[in-house]
């Protein structure tokens, strides 16, 4: 490397360091959703917040070598010279591609580390553990609070099978609970997005698609539908979720069973084939 | 000289696609608006279901370009006034298809909790009364449903032995709130030959959906 | 290994000489396109089938695509050849003559690529308005301008032209100009079936145009079933109009890959290949081998809308999930054909206006072929949240993020290739460092995106939706863009006004990026995709968003005049050489022959050879034959 290489190698370097420095202090003040309403939404938040974090040295380097190279590195108004004839330098485009490809590995193994913790899927059946599973989500299946989303066109309803099987309008949760929640749909496909439980599972029919929630605090969270399903996709939101006390969890649905709506219900089934699939027919 | 034209002639076709496209874009059903109601408190609305539209009754649509579409007559954009008490009429003419979710049967959200009813029994003799829900979702034709005001209503469909022309008219109240523009829509699949029962008319507003402007 | 070069003298393209029924030019095409459609429509209900009369429908379109394609002359040679009729070659690519040829068959490269660039604008044309009617849509969360029916309509039809668009607006326009050019040869290896997948485009506009008369469609591009059974015979245009882009896609892939082969001039080698034609040949291969996977999809969502198949109805025994995971399969590398001729055109540009070698060549043609290698194994990631299998996240989380190892291999080049520069600050290098720039923010905002619990929240939002808009729009666009300015002279004879493209750069860079930062804070607060009214507190966030977005158009609209300007009324011819750069294409005059070297030319050195101590040595020999000795 000649020393004008060097000079602005390291003036570059530098002013690197520097901005990057006061560019992660600001990232770390940014407020993320979705925020700590359950262990899934914590999660996810610190995640963002990491990637944010990792995010904003490289975003800095590269806006600040194109400033750089455009200040810098410019032809002289008029002339038509030629730059040096560098061709390539081996050993930069090793180190280049190998940090790349280490800070995609942490990545990847925040990532799957991450999603041992949080919400995990599985279809078809739901008795089966979720793949990767770790204690902080409970050892099975059985110890949790079941609730199934049925998902339809355009309207979330859900039923509590540990309960008879009772159906509300409204997705109320009990706090300090693990929950599992099985995601299904009578029509197309839709999905079940609670935000500030960062909680999102696709709804397909004929499919049980289960999610899994440790709620931690109380207050209430609006649920939307997050797959385009119809003219009322972007309608299909909820604003009555709740995640309650363990008490006004017990109050409500008792109350629910009380109700005598479960007598009109079919049995709980973990899917339901819509029928008939043509009107008509 | 030839490419003006032809760069004219594009200029030309281009902007008529584009009021094609804007145009259809930009059409919407006729508003209706809530008449005060009789007995002074309130509003009240007056609307027809039927089977297909070219067998309307009261709010004939004989322009309508599908005429063998199930609908809400005369459309589906009603105004209403906020903090008010809106009674509904609904006059229903289709015979059953069935709930696919029966909790959809229980009204819920409307005044009191029930609704009154005239319907025609298994052997075609008229009857009425106040429900809170239907006996048999099998028998729901289509409901009235405002989801973001909580308002779920099945509409009983007319019995195969009841006369030819026959509808049931059912009536319930219900509460607005603030001002805003409230989506409501049927859960019954009716729209017919359509996957799931829910294309066609279910989709398309003027006919299964619609808005309830509150101002 | 190059076979040697067509011929010394005279297309050498054969051509049928009888004297069809009808004189067979686009009229005609239109004409029988109509009769074809009725036909099609006729025969299509005969049958009879419970299909909503999706059938006829269908097999309209079919048979007016056809119609039209036989109307302009695709049929003469096929036909000739299977009767036996006399053919000759072609002593000129036209039988029409000026203007004219520009509306009709034409086997002039040249020809073609000219015919793709203005169907592109057309179309992105209209693909803006849907947007802006979109836009304009957003402006309240009360759904009062527009209906939610219509509104999904809208957001289908400009998402699908803008994937119309994307897919063939460099190759097209471009790669077909340019690259037989850049290999040295007089023509691309199938010149008929180069104008048939151009003209495959137009019906395929025309099709997506004439969906709001049968209602529209509601399903976006990705077209999900079951959603898109239920819709009406508006979905229709969507399974033929996407058919025939796709087969365009496969042809001139096909095309391209044996152009750049087989007919590469003598000494040019793979390594001494502009890193414009490693861009298009890539892509070529993810076209070539992608886009079957989506017209076989297609068949099996139009046999359920017509015969009542089951292939994606669950309770008959069929999966959503079939639909997902093949149109996936296409559908990422679909977004990789947008965006490697953007990085080839960004790799070409930058050394002729550094004035510098491009750094690290070889590793930018591993990186272009890393990126066509992982994107097949990256699909699920679009189907993190839809219920496969946990295992398979991990697997597809890590495919997704190894393909930032090569893309970033695109900055890297780029960046080797600034240092230590004289960079000239022409209109093209400024576009092409608003693409980096762009791409830098779209890359990272798919990092965000590839993390499967982050895109727990992120999957379906706004989020998203800003993460493509960077990459395909600050991406692609400002590559295609940069390619306009770049080689408008070249293309057109005219050079556009420098003046102009300066203030369109900072128009639509700041607007561009107003309008789509405030996107991911959007999806990040809630709000998903594809909707028409959402939270009110984020009603001042799309106000914003859209205020941005008028500007960002009318700059394209500004684009437009300076096009349809420098095209049409400004007299001055363009010189040779404005860029003075090294490449081929600009060693040759302007305006450029019909015939594109009279002698197949020798390349001796590859065309980024700037700084060259020995001083300015040709890269190719483009001389007269050496007298015999």
């Amino acid at each position: 490397m000649s020393r004008t290489d060097r000079t602005h190698a390291l003036r570059l370097l530098v002013a690197w360091a520097v901005l990057s420095v006061i560019g992660v202090v600001i990232a770390m003040q940014v407020h993320l959703p979705p925020g700590n309403q359950s262990q899934q939404s914590t999660d996810t938040t610190s995640l963002l917040q990491l990637m944010l974090i990792i995010s904003t040295p490289v975003f800095i380097g590269v806006v600040l070598f194109i400033l750089y190279s455009a200040f810098a590195f410019r032809q002289k108004a008029g002339a038509l010279e030629d730059g040096p004839a560098y061709h390539g330098n081996f050993r930069l485009q090793v180190a280049w591609v190998a940090i790349t490809a280490v800070i995609v590995f942490i990545l990847a193994g925040l990532g799957i580390s991450g999603l041992a913790a949080t919400s995990s899927g599985t279809n078809f059946t739901s008795s089966t553990q979720p793949a990767l599973a770790t204690a902080s989500v409970g050892t099975s299946t059985a110890d949790r609070l079941q609730v199934q989303v049925i998902a339809q066109q355009w309207y979330f309803t859900y039923r509590y099978p540990g309960y008879g099987g009772v159906e509300s309008l409204h997705l109320i949760l009990p706090v300090d609970s693990n929950v599992v929640i099985h995601v299904t749909s009578t029509d197309i496909i839709h999905s079940f997005w609670a935000y500030q439980l960062g909680v999102k599972a696709d709804a397909n029919p004929g499919v049980d698609n289960l999610a899994y929630v440790t709620t931690l605090q109380t207050g209430s969270f609006t649920v939307r539908c997050a797959e385009l399903c119809g003219i009322w996709h972007g309608n299909m939101v909820d604003t009555g979720g709740a995640v309650v006390s363990q008490a006004d969890f017990a109050t409500w649905i008792a109350g629910l069973q009380k109700a005598g709506a479960t007598q009109v219900l079919p049995p709980y089934q973990p899917f339901y084939f819509p029928s008939p699939r043509v009107k008509g027919t | 000289m030839r490419l003006v034209v032809l760069v004219v002639a594009v200029g030309i076709l281009s902007a008529l696609v584009t009021i094609f496209v804007v145009g259809f874009m930009l059409h919407r059903p006729p508003m209706l608006n809530a008449v005060a109601n009789s007995n002074g408190e309130g509003v009240k609305i007056h609307l027809e279901v039927v089977g297909s539209v070219n067998s309307a009754i009261e709010f004939p649509r004989p322009t309508d370009p599908h005429p063998t579409w199930v609908s809400y007559l005369p459309t589906t954009i009603l105004k209403v006034p906020a903090n008010s008490l809106v009674t509904m009429q609904i006059d229903q003419e289709d015979t059953p298809s069935g709930l696919r979710n029966p909790f959809w049967a229980q009204a819920q959200g409307i005044v009191g909790g029930t609704f009154h009813m005239t319907y025609f029994d298994n052997s075609g003799n008229p009857q009425s009364g106040d429900f809170s829900s239907l006996d048999d979702p099998a028998n729901a034709a289509h409901t009235f449903a405002i989801p973001d005001l909580g308002v779920f209503v099945p509409l009983e469909g007319v019995n195969a032995a009841a006369p030819a022309g026959s509808m049931n008219v059912i009536t319930f109240s219900f509460m607005t709130g603030k001002a805003g523009t409230y989506h409501w829509q049927c859960f019954v699949p009716c729209g017919s030959g359509t996957i799931y029962g829910n294309g066609g008319p279910m989709q398309t507003t003027g006919y299964m959906a619609g808005f309830l402007v509150v101002q | 290994m190059a076979i040697a070069a067509i011929g010394n003298g005279g297309p050498s393209i054969q051509t049928s000489e009888r004297q069809m029924v009808l004189p067979t030019n686009l009229l005609t095409g239109i004409v029988l396109a109509a009769i074809g459609y009725w036909a099609g429509v006729q025969l299509g209900n005969s049958f009879g089938f419970n299909d909503g009369l999706n059938t006829g429908v269908l097999l309209g379109y079919m048979f007016a695509t056809i119609m039209f394609l036989v109307g302009l002359g695709f049929a003469n040679y096929p036909l000739a050849r299977l009767f036996g009729w006399p053919v000759a070659p072609q002593s000129s690519y036209d039988e029409h003559r000026g203007a004219w040829r520009y509306l009709n068959l034409s086997l002039d490269h040249k020809v073609i690529g000219i015919q793709y660039l203005v169907a592109m604008l057309m179309a992105m044309l209209f693909g803006g308005i849907g947007a802006m009617l979109i836009r304009t849509s957003l402006l309240s969360p009360d759904q009062a301008l527009v209906s939610p029916d219509n509104y999904l309509t809208l957001v289908s039809m400009h998402s699908v032209m803008m994937i119309f668009v994307a897919s063939a607006a460099i190759v097209g326009p471009f790669g077909n100009f340019f690259v037989p050019y850049m290999i040295g040869t007089n023509r691309m290896a199938f010149p008929r079936i180069e104008a048939l997948s151009f003209w495959l485009v137009p019906p395929a506009i025309v099709i997506l145009l004439a969906s709001p008369l049968f209602g529209g469609f509601p399903t976006g591009w990705t077209g999900y079933a079951p959603l898109s059974e239920q819709a009406g015979q508006g979905f229709d245009s969507y399974i033929v109009g996407f058919t025939l882009i796709g087969l365009a896609i496969c042809l001139s892939g096909v095309n391209m890959l044996t152009t750049v082969i087989c007919l590469r001039a003598p000494g040019m080698t793979w390594t001494r290949l502009p890193i414009f034609v490693w861009g298009v040949f890539s892509t070529s291969i993810l076209g070539a081998f992608a886009a079957p996977v989506l017209a076989s999809a297609l068949s099996m969502q139009a046999l359920d809308r017509t015969i009542n198949t089951s292939f994606f109805i669950s309770s008959n025994g069929g999966s959503n999930y079939l639909w997902e995971n093949l149109f996936w399969f296409f559908g990422h590398p679909e977004v990789y054909i947008f965006i490697l001729p953007a990085f080839g055109i960004v790799m070409e540009l930058i050394p002729h206006f550094a004035r510098k070698p491009l750094w690290g060549y070889r590793t930018a043609v591993v990186g272009l072929l890393g990126v066509t290698l992982l994107s097949w194994f990256v699909w699920q990631h679009h189907l993190f949240v839809s219920g496969i299998a946990p295992a398979l996240r991990p697997f597809y989380m890590l495919s997704t993020e190894m393909i930032s190892i090569p893309t970033g291999i695109v900055f890297l080049v780029a960046f080797g290739t600034l240092w230590r520069a004289r960079i000239s600050m022409t209109v093209p290098m400024l576009f092409c460092l608003g693409f980096l720039f762009n791409f830098l923010i779209g890359g990272l905002s798919g990092v965000f995106l590839s993390d499967t619990p982050s895109d727990v929240t992120l999957h379906g939002s706004y989020f998203s939706m800003a993460h493509f808009h960077y990459t395909i729009v600050g991406g692609e666009i400002f590559a295609i863009v940069a390619a306009i300015y770049y080689w408008f002279p070249k293309m057109t004879g005219r050079m556009l006004n420098m003046t102009m493209g300066k203030i369109h750069f900072w128009w639509m860079m700041i607007a561009f990026n107003l309008a789509f930062m405030p996107l991911f804070a959007a999806g990040i607060l809630d709000m998903p995709r594809r909707v028409s009214t959402y939270l009110p507190s984020l009603q001042g966030l799309n106000d914003w968003v859209s205020i941005w977005a008028y500007v960002l158009f009318s700059s394209m609209i500004f684009l437009a005049i300076n096009v349809i300007w420098s095209w049409f009324f400004n007299p001055k011819l363009a010189p040779a050489d404005p860029w003075h750069a090294r490449s081929i294409e600009w060693q040759l005059p302007t305006p450029l022959p019909e015939r594109n070297f009279a002698r197949i030319p020798t390349f001796t050195r590859a065309p980024y050879d700037y700084g060259d101590p020995q001083g300015a040595r040709p890269s190719v020999d483009l001389g007269p034959e050496p007298a015999p000795a």
